[in-house]
């Protein structure tokens, strides 16, 4: 576990990417989890499904024109995850959902692969899991 | 006595939530793809969709605590920017039952309330229709 025992800690399951880059901007899981990391005493973020690309590094996400207005402050999962990262927030991706995507590159700095099932298996350790 | 439509090159009808995933993004960058290209457009929403013209919205997002001074356009904004830069090819219906069912009592000026059986003669005067979503 890296130092850091799940204990009181709190397991949130982000399994679904992308949802709506002009709806949420910054509003999105992982800035929720920015609140709940603060309000419940220590969060682990495990990365799932779709969700497993936010931890690959990437420029930030271009910005659009909307009628003649420029929108450059679309949804960037990368930044959300720096700043869990950087609130010591555990962040955790499962490699194998990597691998189907075929990734060639490593994970951002400070955020950990987990094999099949190896968060599954210390689910009992946290206080409270959930999916966000 | 039924209302005449504007003909349109592409009619963009989309159902289902927003908020749900990026079809409203594609949504939007289609929409303004299509009329740069100079093309008309019109926008029929359905469902939940409907409250992308919510007028009670305002045109930002409530303000975020970790970026107070950056301002975020909500979804209703941009439709209006779209309504604004487009003001002759973009044509935007909204579904009046589907409005009712989920409250959306003021749509911006620009958008016009429709009856669901009226949905035909839209899709009637478009060349394409593209239905985006799901109910």
């Amino acid at each position: 576990m890296d130092g850091r025992m799940p204990g009181r800690r709190v397991l949130a399951v982000v399994e679904r990417g992308y949802r709506g880059a002009l709806d949420k901007q910054f509003f999105d899981e992982l800035y929720l989890a920015t609140e709940l990391h603060r309000q419940l005493g220590g969060l682990d973020v495990l990365l799932r499904g779709t969700a497993v690309t936010y931890a690959l590094d990437a420029p930030p996400p271009p910005a659009l024109r909307i009628g003649d207005r420029v929108v450059d402050t679309v949804t960037d999962p990368r930044a959300g995850l720096r700043t869990l990262l950087d609130a010591d927030v555990g962040v955790w991706v499962e490699e194998p959902a990597l691998a189907v995507l075929g990734s060639p590159r490593p994970p951002l700095p400070g955020v950990r692969l987990a094999r099949e099932g190896e968060v599954a298996a210390r689910w009992k350790d946290y206080r409270m899991v959930f999916f966000l | 006595m039924a209302r005449q439509i504007p003909h349109t090159d592409v009619l963009l009808t989309l159902m289902g939530a927003p908020h749900a995933g990026d079809q409203v993004t594609s949504a939007l960058r289609l929409t303004q793809a299509l009329l740069e290209r100079g093309a008309a457009v019109q926008v029929w929403t359905c469902g939940y969709a409907t409250l992308l013209t919510r007028r009670g919205q305002g045109p930002d997002k409530p303000r975020n605590l970790a970026d107070w001074n950056r301002s975020h356009p909500s979804l209703p904004g941009l439709a209006e920017e779209l309504l604004g830069a487009f003001p002759d090819r973009l044509h935007w219906y909204g579904c009046r039952f589907c409005s009712d069912d989920r409250g959306v009592t003021e749509h911006l000026p620009q958008v016009m309330l429709r009856p669901p059986a009226g949905y035909a003669a839209n899709v009637a005067a478009a060349d394409k229709t593209l239905l985006i979503g799901v109910i």
